[in-house]
């Protein structure tokens, strides 16, 4: 028998079926979750992600688990569903300071903004990919942890009572989830539009959050300039946004627990426009070729 | 298709007070296509505009028969690019990074992955697909580049730069790439380079941008089959004979023992009789062809 060999493929064109522009939207959004998780990366590049979800997944899993072990009949205290967030929030402090500038940074520090915008994406679009997929990676513990426990405890006969009442909750976790993804997300995409280095976006996020929080409390509380001064502090707007979804107040809260729920939702909502809008300019401007 | 790859007409672009392109026309057919210019000329502009990344700011440009401004998104879907930069994302296997911006420009993902390989396999890379990127050379880079601008099988391909920073042999490789890309492959390659040598090598035509217009523009084939005048190097000083020349009425330009002969009907005749009369050492006595170093030193002017 003779050996056969190929000694060269040749080239052929292509001529089967094309997608458009919205399928090269999922495809980046679906890559920009798995670098931001650290999927197909390094081991080092999955420990944060990996402690984050769990920090968010365990107490949900607690809370479930003695919801299951304990009878029905003891006084076993659910906990409040609003207040599941603040431990959440450190987590995504943490998170979205040191782990989301990947979705952004290393795509110009890499030159792959570059390869992006010669495809059929263009910057608003590249840029909406990038904000689902931030969204889609912080969702996974705003959302995840108390959706799970509402699932469980509704399983368990310990859920809200009623279809409706079922609804709203769901509603509200869903609701409250996302909104606060969407908080840190835009606010992780505009620092980090500012620079193509990771390291220098994540510190930027990490100050910017806590001069916030200083000079918010500082204001209101220290200098006694009034209660509006709280809505500064980024770190406890989207908290207390949460509270007032579920229709409650943070009752250890820091002084914006004593604001108006207008007020928040307001400052709340324009800040995520506003740094939607910032990450947006900043990528109208940057060149890519040359 | 089309003879016209692009079509450029009056096309200006400005940033700020910075006029890149004032007025550019040009037409750029199919095959490949060598961009020179001097650097700022405009030619990363240009890519751009071709892109349709960057509004401009007057002017008409069609490309595959679209205007990149309108129909950006669609356009690009059948453009390959292979950007000047040698960055890439080190920690990525070549074939992940293909099959992703195939995918991106639409392939779905058994064809991506499929083509992907192929690509990598076509620019010589088949062997080492699987390994970072990080850990490749910068003729690998520059190769895993021109892989994913091919894998998706664009009708355009514009390459910036490709040959930069690499040695001698890893150039002569590349070059001959792009040659089977464009001839073998029939995919039409539009070339920015800042070096002569390798556009006289490889491309078809040329388009030579100076001062944000279009200096000079048309096929290599031209070049170097008219005579412009006559060449002449002597084994001693050129100074006398030069005189002697300029006396005749020619005129003549000297560089070191050469000495360029133009503005003279009979100049071959006339230099072996004052040669003759000096009784100077002739060495050699060539027509001066106009070589692609001449037309852009003199469009750049």
């Amino acid at each position: 028998m003779t050996e056969a060999r190929i000694h060269d493929r040749g080239y052929l064109a292509y001529d089967g079926p094309r997608h458009g522009p919205g399928r090269a939207m999922v495809v980046l959004g679906y890559h920009t979750v798995q670098r931001v998780l650290g999927l197909k990366r390094s081991n080092w590049q999955k420990v944060m992600p990996a402690i984050a979800l769990l920090v968010a997944f365990v107490p949900a899993i607690v809370f479930i688990g003695l919801a299951a072990l304990l009878p029905a009949s003891s006084d076993l205290d659910l906990g409040d569903p609003a207040g599941y967030y603040v431990p959440i929030s450190f987590v995504l402090f943490l998170f979205t300071s040191f782990v989301t500038p990947e979705a952004l940074c290393t795509d110009r520090s890499s030159g792959m903004l570059g390869l992006y915008l010669a495809s059929p994406l263009n910057r608003d679009t590249y840029l909406a990919s990038k904000f689902v997929a931030v969204i889609a990676v912080l969702g996974i513990m705003t959302i995840g942890p108390t959706l799970l426990m509402l699932i469980a405890f509704t399983l368990d006969g310990s859920g809200p009572d009623g279809a409706l009442d079922w609804l709203i909750e769901f509603g509200r976790v869903l609701g409250a989830g996302l909104a606060m993804a969407a908080f840190w997300g835009s606010l992780a995409l505009a620092v980090s539009s500012l620079s193509p280095r990771r390291t220098l976006a994540s510190v930027a996020i990490f100050v910017s959050l806590l001069v916030s929080a200083a000079v918010g409390d500082g204001l209101s509380q220290g200098a006694e300039l009034g209660d509006s001064f709280a809505l500064l502090n980024m770190i406890a707007l989207p908290i207390e946004t949460v509270y007032r979804i579920y229709g409650e107040v943070n009752p250890d809260g820091p002084p914006i627990r004593h604001v108006e729920t207008l007020p928040i939702l307001f400052t709340f909502l324009g800040l995520i426009v506003v740094f939607g809008w910032f990450a947006r300019w900043r990528y109208q401007r940057i060149e890519v070729t040359g | 298709m089309s003879d016209i790859v692009i079509s450029a007409r009056g096309v200006q672009k400005s940033y700020g007070s910075n006029h890149v392109l004032q007025g550019l026309d040009c037409d750029i057919g199919r095959g490949i296509t060598g961009l020179l210019g001097p650097n700022g000329a405009g030619k990363s502009t240009f890519m751009g505009l071709v892109l349709g990344l960057r509004p401009r700011q007057g002017g008409e440009l069609n490309v595959l028969g679209v205007d990149p401004e309108q129909s950006g998104p669609e356009l690009r879907a059948k453009l390959g690019y292979a950007p000047e930069h040698h960055d890439l994302p080190g920690d990525v296997q070549a074939a992940d990074l293909v099959r992703h911006i195939a995918q991106l420009h639409g392939l779905p993902r058994r064809a991506a992955t499929e083509r992907a390989s192929d690509a990598l396999w076509q620019v010589g890379l088949g062997e080492e697909r699987f390994r970072p990127v990080g850990t490749m050379s910068t003729g690998q880079r520059q190769r895993v580049k021109m892989a994913q601008a091919l894998a998706h099988d664009p009708d355009l391909l514009l390459l910036d730069e490709p040959t930069d920073g690499l040695d001698p042999v890893q150039r002569d490789d590349m070059l001959a790439l792009i040659r089977r890309v464009g001839r073998e492959f029939g995919i039409d390659i539009l070339l920015s380079s800042h070096l002569l040598e390798e556009v006289e090598r490889v491309c078809d035509s040329v388009v030579i941008l100076a001062n944000g217009a279009v200096g000079h523009s048309g096929a290599l084939d031209g070049l170097g089959s008219a005579a412009t005048g006559v060449k002449v190097e002597l084994d001693s000083d050129p100074q006398p004979l030069a005189a002697a020349l300029a006396a005749q009425g020619a005129e003549a330009v000297i560089d070191g023992h050469i000495i360029t002969v133009t503005g003279h009907d009979a100049a071959a005749d006339l230099i072996r009789d004052l040669v003759a009369d000096l009784g100077l050492g002739l060495r050699r006595l060539e027509p001066r062809r106009t070589t692609l170093e001449d037309v852009f030193i003199e469009a750049s002017r």
